[in-house]
């Protein structure tokens, strides 16, 4: 009884006074629609990822402060409901929200204000804070798992911190405004301002979190002293590879003396062919920055530079690989002559040619401290300094980065003692320029190449991918899939994202693009087609194929006018919105909470904003049903329970004139008076929709043999949830809870057209999938057909109605009515495009049957 | 296919809807330029016409309005494409008595623009 005085002491009302229900259910239906509008903008949100929608920074910006303010008010409304029972969600709610505004400020996020940061925490992301050299680096290491050197990166933030602590950031302006008012040369210009950084001392602070950080990254190699690489990382470096190679890389350092070596790095900013260049690209102030990467010295046994494309002739298909013995510096420099190699792009990398050249000279670490050059042994002068096996590795590493980063790749990479690859370095690849492909070449595609499918599925992720197709069957080792394969499917399932890493597309019969798959292909910017009906018939396993999920369309083969365009289209994923949006959505999103008997069901268990909505809707419904059956009884209201086979506990609360007789057994379906109630519940009782027995010999049959594999029947009613329905002689609102499925009906029916409405709403959940889009397009198509207005949002069907006489009001609800029961067994399987057509026949058949219509 | 190129010029003050929208466009056969100043978007109107102009309204510094309005003053003949995130009635209206073609509220699907693209290149022809 403890809650029921609570609530009455917050609505002011005296001990023996019972809360009049009506207030109570007003709360009630105001969390309903809150819950209701946060999904729908949270399925909207998603939805904007998929590559389809120009949206800017705005709509991410007033999308999060919509967020913000429903979620607000629908803990607020909780707690009027419960008397402040969960407070602790302002908790979870505000953290949410600071994490949030935190990203939304983003642009100034990037710029952290660590001094330093290890390669396990460096992404893209932080291109600004750490220069493209160690975003790119950590990126490599952190996401496609590849080997990379250990390493930390020195941010702008100590640069910064450098430059104020000596007080010399306006000594170095003064020198460089002298030099652009053309009072002193650029070589002048730059031997002051070295001068002057080379003077500085390295602030204690930053230097003990330099020391510290190596010594951490040292501490795995116990047995060899270790030593350092101190490398530029500046902004815009890796972006302008004209840029490259300007700046000063220190090799072999040992640990003590990188403070000095990161200030030779710094100075080397001020180099005059560096100065010059960011004149005449009109560089400011603030954008000269360095950041410096740290990373332990690799003893390269061989190293040297892949091409993924012959930057000169990207259309003869080919990788070029450029080594040498020993270290990598005067292979990158062109000081040593090296062996070519010219691959196949496409698996398994045939070599093409080789060009063995005599190697007479090699760069080598002496020690700890210092670099020396060797002679070669003459009996390896000739040798080949990579393996066959090696360079094939290298070219399915090539592919790998290419496909993540979307461009053509220019590879930096050493062979360890081990003879294992270390990618050092990876950079966008220019490619001479070609002329962008315009409509003319485009629109004789179908034509030139034989078109395999076309205009048919959805674009889970939109793009072009190129390869050989892989049709997956059941039964077959995922771990066969080949980098750089397109992966054809029958169905999306979230087992086939182990792939992501090496799969260049996917192509599936059946699939949503809510679903998993297709939140992971957003999130790896892999293209993706789904529900195409027939690809796996369509398309041979071993088959070469171009996917052009923009255009909805898979040609047979390779076609190179799409593969060009895809390799210089500015990819959406390298735009800050789309980044923005997709961390956004990562707070907002994903529904931890999925089972409300679990031990993370509480206030401090919500992780995002879904995860609040979910848990404060079981927790209405809950609280209303608590009040009304399990404890007081209003005066003014009545509950019971509905007495019926079906594996659904519906609590029924009558609010007047919506039940007769005595509520103390529970209800009897005859006892039901609600209008709108009855007409549902005719509906939810057809034989065949709810229970297994057989009915209309077609239908279920059909049903049966889908729902095979999930018994209706083993499901206890407390698994399936608790069902809410608050009824009167007029009016119903119904919650239910299938499963994964919200369903909600608010009706009201009576002589007065006028008033007459009807309200349905159906959502699974955003982030639990599969076969969505079909189960959505069926629901549509059956409302649209019986009159209904219907919206989509994501997966989620929301019908209305209005106005519309009794009799035909009640024939609507009783196909709400069927498709409550109906929509349960729509997740076992919609195998194919044609069981829309089916099931719409068969609740066709039914209403004409019933209605005859 | 002997037609033309249909040519159109894109102002908008966030770079990433040119940025997304002119490879898209570009790709199906249109010639495009893309401005996010209205400074420079007017300089170039001044001295060649576009079959197509899309612009955003409200932009910092800068009035989409005036831009299109001095679009239609100079070439009548040219379809203006509104596309905004702040879209009120009031605005719509004036720029529809403008004699703006259409009107498109951010965020929209790149299939929607290019439906309205398509319906403005018919009307041109």
């Amino acid at each position: 009884m403890k809650l029921n005085d609570q609530i009455r002491k917050f609505f002011g009302l005296k001990k023996k006074e019972t809360i009049p229900f009506k207030i109570l259910f007003a709360e009630f239906k105001k969390s309903l629609d809150l819950n209701n509008q946060i999904l729908d903008l949270i399925a909207d949100a998603n939805d904007k990822l998929s590559g389809d929608y120009i949206f800017d920074e705005q709509y991410i910006q007033s999308s999060c402060r919509r967020l913000d303010d429903l979620v607000r008010q629908l803990i607020v409304t909780i707690n009027h409901l419960t008397e402040q029972k969960y407070v602790e969600l302002y908790t979870s709610f505000h953290r949410i929200e600071e994490e949030l505004e935190a990203l939304l400020k983003g642009r100034a996020l990037g710029r952290v204000k660590d001094f330093i940061l290890p390669y396990n925490a460096v992404t893209r992301d932080l291109t600004d804070s750490v220069g493209g050299k160690n975003a790119h680096i950590g990126e490599i290491g952190a996401v496609l798992d590849l080997r990379i050197p250990d390493g930390f990166a020195i941010t702008t933030a100590a640069f910064s911190f450098f430059l104020e602590e000596n007080n010399i950031r306006e000594t170095i302006l003064e020198i460089r405004r002298q030099w652009h008012q053309s009072e002193i040369a650029v070589d002048d210009a730059s031997r002051q301002i070295q001068k002057v950084i080379m003077e500085a001392e390295v602030p204690k602070a930053l230097r003990d979190d330099i020391l510290n950080a190596a010594s951490h990254v040292s501490k795995q190699y116990q047995d060899t002293i270790p030593c350092f690489a101190v490398r530029s990382s500046a902004i815009g470096e890796d972006e302008i590879s004209s840029f490259a190679g300007q700046y000063l890389s220190c090799l072999n350092i040992p640990l003590q003396e990188i403070p000095q070596a990161y200030k030779e790095v710094l100075a080397s900013l001020f180099s005059p062919e560096a100065m010059e260049y960011r004149l005449m690209m009109d560089f400011r102030p603030h954008e000269i920055m360095m950041a410096v990467a740290c990373q332990m010295m690799v003893p390269a046994k061989a190293s040297g530079v892949l091409y993924t494309y012959d930057p000169v002739r990207p259309e003869e298909e080919s990788m070029i690989v450029n080594s040498a013995w020993g270290l990598g510096e005067p292979i990158v420099a062109g000081e040593v002559a090296t062996d070519n190699f010219v691959l196949e792009r496409r698996p398994p990398h045939e070599v093409r040619e080789i060009q063995i050249v005599r190697k007479s000279e090699t760069m080598v670490l002496r020690g700890c401290g210092g670099i020396g050059i060797d002679k070669v042994g003459e009996e390896r002068r000739m040798e080949s300094s990579l393996t066959k096996q090696q360079l094939r590795e290298l070219a399915e590493i090539g592919t790998q980065l290419e496909k993540y980063f979307k461009r053509p790749q220019d590879i930096e990479f050493a062979i360890d003692p081990q003879d294992k690859v270390i990618v050092l370095q990876s950079r966008q690849l220019r490619l001479q320029q070609k002329r962008a492909p315009r409509a003319c070449d485009l629109i004789g595609l179908g034509g030139k190449y034989p078109v395999l499918v076309r205009g048919k599925g959805i674009a889970a992720m939109e793009g072009i991918a190129t390869g050989p197709a892989w049709v997956f069957t059941e039964g077959r080792d995922l771990s066969t899939f080949p980098m750089g394969g397109i992966l054809v499917a029958r169905h999306a399932t979230p087992q086939l994202a182990r792939v992501i890493n090496q799969a260049a597309g996917f192509i599936t019969d059946v699939g949503s693009t809510t679903g998993h798959l297709a939140t992971v292909a957003r999130e790896f910017r892999v293209p993706a087609l789904f529900n195409t009906e027939n690809g796996t018939e369509l398309i041979a396993d071993g088959q070469e194929i171009t996917l052009d999920t923009e255009c909805l369309t898979i040609y047979e083969g390779i076609v190179q006018e799409l593969q060009y365009y895809a390799i210089q289209e500015e990819p959406i994923e390298e735009m800050y919105e789309y980044r923005l949006l997709r961390r956004v959505l990562k707070k907002i999103e994903p529904l931890n909470l999925t089972d409300p008997t679990a031990d993370n069901f509480t206030p401090e268990g919500c992780l995002t904003y879904h995860d609040l909505t979910r848990f404060i809707h079981e927790k209405a419904v809950e609280t209303i049903i608590d009040l009304n059956f399990y404890h007081a009884h209003h005066r003014d209201s009545q509950a019971g329970k509905l007495l019926w086979d079906f594996p659904l506990d519906l609590i029924l609360i009558d609010v007047g004139g919506g039940i007769e007789g005595s509520h103390e057994q529970g209800i009897q379906p005859e006892q039901i008076r609600s209008i709108p109630m009855q007409a549902l519940l005719k509906g939810m009782s057809y034989p065949g929709m709810w229970d297994m027995t057989p009915a209309g010999v077609d239908f279920s049959s059909f049903m049966s043999s889908l729902t095979r594999t999930s018994s209706v029947r083993s499901t206890s009613p407390e698994d399936v949830g608790r069902n809410l329905a608050v009824v009167s002689a007029e009016y119903t609102n119904i919650n239910f809870r299938l499963g994964y499925h919200f369903t909600v009906i608010d009706a009201f029916v009576s002589e007065n057209i006028l008033d007459n409405h009807i309200y349905f709403r159906f959502s699974g959940g955003v982030t639990e999938t599969t076969r969505r889009s079909r189960r959505t397009r069926l629901l549509a198509k059956i409302l649209s057909h019986y009159d209904f207005l219907c919206e989509m949002h994501g997966d989620i069907v929301v019908a209305r109605l209005k106005r519309t006489d009794q009799g035909e009001m009640m024939q609507r609800l009783f196909l709400l009515g069927l498709l409550v029961g109906f929509t349960r067994q729509l997740d076992v399987k919609m195998v194919s495009e044609e069981i829309i057509d089916t099931f719409f026949n068969e609740i066709k058949t039914i209403m004409e049957k019933e209605h005859g219509k | 296919m002997e037609n033309k190129q249909t040519s159109i010029l894109i102002l908008d003050d966030e770079p990433i809807v040119s940025r997304r929208l002119t490879p898209s466009l570009e790709k199906k056969g249109y010639e495009v330029e893309a401005f996010t100043t209205s400074k420079e978007a007017l300089e170039c109107i001044e001295e060649r016409q576009f079959d197509i102009v899309i612009t955003d309204l409200k932009m910092e510094g800068v009035d989409g309005m005036q831009f299109l309005t001095r679009v239609k003053e100079k070439y009548p003949d040219t379809e203006v494409i509104v596309i905004t995130g702040f879209a009120t009635m009031a605005t719509a209206k004036e720029s529809f008595n403008k004699g703006v073609f259409d009107f498109l509220a951010k965020p929209f699907k790149l299939g929607e623009i290019a439906e309205v693209i398509a319906r403005a290149e018919a009307k041109r022809k």
